[in-house]
């Protein structure tokens, strides 16, 4: 029998012991993976809708604060600056929901195409959007949540500017994640100065596109200068920062998630070494007698730590696996049940496959380690004395 | 009947595996405590931000300050109705405020949206659960702050008697208030005025705040206001305003039990071992136990103690150690900070509670039943004979 059947063996010798204990890996395997999933998925989920030629420009005392309307044009003036879109929140409700439930903004049409190429947002519906001043673009989570198709009428009723728009929606953005809703600013514009107001003369960001991610500063700079000691002085972001500020407020929250996570691999280091120590203990005779043959410290010593790390590198991979099937299943309900929130968002990136393999090796080897030192250790005649 | 001493005793036979699953224990207790902890401080500060006499007045369709605009005409429409209280002075305790949300810089040199909300001075008559606990009111048209507990240090400048700046000014820093932990702990109040001032909001509030006279009185506001023929306005009791804001923490909450039941299953398994294995080492014992007549089920009881023995212990061991680790999240991090519903920081304290602790006891104790189960069932089976000639 060679080295690797002898483990095998071994680790099938009470197979009750090798199925908790593999059960225990595996969970927390399972556990620390569906963890460390909701950090990677946030980042994940933001690299993958921002751009690094995309920046925001916001009114520097904060997202509520406005800008006028002219800073959208005067940025698509800028050198380095491909085209710039200026949006106003619209805080858009659907009656059949009574409340706010997507972010919904007003939008310039004709400068969505050159600031969004990125998003494979069909050319004749962004034509569409252009030509129809009644149309909308709306995300993909939203167009399955309320059951919406293109083509399909909608009226959204605006809690900012308290009047209610009649919406044909002209397009999708073909991105499941998205929940966002477009109008045309003009259209709005049109509609409170139809309801004796005076028209949109604000703007609350301004999101601009650069040639070349080398750009990016010095356009950062441009836009910043355009509005030092003014009224209305501007700060500028990458989209991935911006998005990241959203959820930098969570930092602490996932402190706490880690110092969890740590707790519970400590716990199931502390249940496999027991098992591996019951196991070293049982088998003492048989190691002395192994000893007493002729095989080495080092052979026995190998063959009892490969024992624990085989046991908990398989169940350790279960746990992966299971975490990946758990979060995928997470993301279809996501889509369909709004309840869930953000446990709809949860990632098992490559990192976290990794990570969670290199955790189980360490469960094996940490828990493998101390019971398979003391039994090689063990003098040989100590061993069959207390056996025989 | 083997008395209680008999498992007992067994536990402190075999000092290392018994330390062992009292360890593995107390580490799930600490996760599923710190978990729970943090999910009920997070409702406790949306919970006990409302006032049950209280009603706010919004938009229709808004379901928060920070999406509702209301014009001086609405509001001026509410203050004179009939039904509200009054405090000393005979003014009606209604608060038109205006809720704005701008750019705090952190000391860790993070920016975060805060909820500054515009008040009159009546608002401290209307939210009965502010105190100031430092410092004064501010007066009117001086630039002057009070910021909440959760929001002092964490931002620069949040200390009393210093300037912070947000929107377009500087703001001094003139009194600390105190709320209960609710959530207006995790708020700065300004003059109203100035602050539509410096958001250059015009005439518009984002809401307003009233206190009823009576149970009977908030009904009747409530029916008048919502029935209103000329604003759409609607009113809702401030503890359900709060009590829906919690609802988020909801979808936390499943996750966290769904972490605290996969953990507690692994930790299950990791009791079953240890126990099969006492069962195994025993078996001499057990039969001779069975030769001399005892039953199987005083058996299967005697090993069911001491599996629940084990969970207890791992349980207070865990309970001491959450609390002292909570104690230290609390000095090291200060506050939790978690995004509410208007867009803003809301920093909450995290401290366990009661009903955690026993809620993660039940899963102790649940723990150690479920590992006990199958070794105390095989020790209660093993057939005495074979259970001596095996030993």
């Amino acid at each position: 029998m060679g080295f690797v059947g002898f483990v095998l063996a071994n680790l099938r010798r009470n197979l009750l012991r090798s199925a908790l204990t593999g059960g225990a890996v595996a969970l927390a395997v399972l556990l620390v993976c569906l963890l460390l999933a909701m950090p990677a998925g946030l980042d994940a989920f933001l690299t993958r809708i921002a751009s690094d030629t995309r920046i925001s420009v916001i009114n520097k005392a904060g997202l509520v604060y406005w800008m006028p309307y002219s800073l959208a044009r005067k940025v698509r003036g800028l050198d380095g600056v491909t085209d710039a879109v200026g949006m106003v929140w619209f805080g858009g409700a659907f009656e059949e929901a009574g409340r706010v439930t997507f972010p919904s903004f007003a939008v310039e049409v004709d400068h969505i195409p050159g600031v969004y190429p990125d998003w494979n947002i069909a050319p004749d519906q962004l034509s569409a959007f252009q030509r129809y001043r009644d149309g909308t673009i709306v995300g993909r989570q939203t167009m399955r949540k309320y059951g919406w198709k293109v083509g399909d009428r909608i009226t959204l009723r605006s809690n900012v500017w308290s009047l209610s728009l009649d919406l044909r929606i002209v397009g999708e953005i073909p991105n499941d994640r998205s929940p966002l809703v477009w109008v045309n600013r003009e259209y709005l514009d049109q509609a409170l100065k139809a309801s004796g107001r005076p028209g949109l003369g604000i703007v609350g960001i301004v999101w601009t596109r650069v040639a070349a991610p080398d750009d990016v500063n010095p356009v950062m700079l441009r836009v910043e200068a355009l509005t030092r000691n003014s009224d209305y002085e501007t700060t500028t972001q990458t989209e991935k920062t911006f998005f990241a500020t959203f959820i930098g407020s969570l930092q602490s929250f996932i402190t706490i998630l880690m110092i969890v996570t740590g707790l519970v691999s400590l716990c199931i280091v502390f249940i496999a070494a027991n098992t591996a120590s019951m196991a070293v203990r049982e088998r003492a005779g048989e190691i002395g007698v192994l000893r007493a043959i002729g095989f080495r410290r080092r052979i026995i010593f190998s063959m009892l730590l490969a024992e624990t790390v085989v046991l908990s590198l398989v169940a350790g991979s279960l746990g992966v696996l299971l975490a990946w099937a758990f979060t995928l299943g997470l993301r279809a309900a996501g889509a369909t049940i709004a309840a869930l929130g953000p446990l709809g968002g949860f990632f098992v990136t490559p990192g976290v496959i990794v990570q969670g393999i290199v955790l189980s090796l360490a469960i094996g080897i940490l828990a493998g380690l101390a019971p398979a030192l003391g039994a090689a250790r063990k003098p040989v005649a100590d061993t069959l004395r207390e056996v025989f | 009947m083997l008395p209680l001493s008999y498992p007992l005793r067994n536990v402190l036979a075999r000092p290392l595996r018994s330390a062992m699953s009292v360890v593995v224990i107390a580490l799930v207790v600490v996760a599923c405590s710190l978990f729970l902890g943090l999910i009920s401080s997070l409702r406790r500060s949306f919970v006990s931000s409302g006032d049950p006499m209280n009603l706010v007045v919004l938009r229709k369709g808004s379901d928060n300050d920070g999406a509702s605009q209301l014009s001086r005409d609405a509001v001026a429409s509410i203050r004179w109705l009939e039904g509200i209280s009054r405090n000393g002075d005979d003014q009606p305790l209604v608060s038109p405020e205006l809720v704005v949300q701008p750019f705090f810089h952190t000391l860790a040199g993070g920016r975060e949206n805060v909820l500054v909300r515009g008040v009159e001075p009546i608002a401290l008559d209307v939210h009965s659960g502010v105190r100031i606990t430092e410092g004064r009111m501010f007066r009117p048209r001086l630039h002057e702050v009070i910021v909440g507990r959760g929001v002092l240090g964490r931002y620069e400048g949040a200390v009393l008697g210093h300037e912070i700046r947000f929107g377009r000014n500087r703001w001094t820093v003139v009194g600390v208030f105190d709320a209960g932990g609710s959530s207006f702990e995790s708020e700065v109040w300004a003059d109203v005025t100035e602050l539509a001032a410096d958001a250059r909001r015009g005439a518009v509030y984002s809401g307003v705040r009233i206190t009823a006279a009576s149970e009977a009185e908030l009904a009747r506001l409530k029916a008048r206001i919502d029935s209103d023929p000329q604003y759409a306005i609607e009113a809702s009791r401030e503890s359900d305003y709060y009590a829906k804001q919690s609802e988020t923490s909801r979808s936390l909450y499943v996750f966290v039990v769904i972490i605290a039941l996969l953990a507690g299953v692994g930790a299950g398994f990791g009791s079953a071992n240890t126990m099969y294995a006492a069962v195994q080492s025993r078996t001499a014992e057990i039969g001779t136990l069975r030769a001399l007549g005892f039953t199987r089920g005083t058996i299967l009881t005697a090993f069911q103690v001491e599996a629940l023995a084990l969970s207890l212990a791992g349980f207070a061991a865990g309970a001491v150690l959450s609390l002292v680790l909570s104690a230290l999240v609390r000095g090291w991090l200060g506050g939790i900070a978690f995004s509410a519903a208007t867009f803003t920081t809301n920093v909450v304290s995290l401290r366990i509670g009661a009903s955690d602790l026993l809620l993660s006891g039940t899963l102790a104790v649940v723990i150690g039943f479920c590992g006990g189960l199958g070794p105390a069932w095989r020790a209660g089976n093993l057939r005495p004979i074979e259970a001596l000639r095996r030993g």
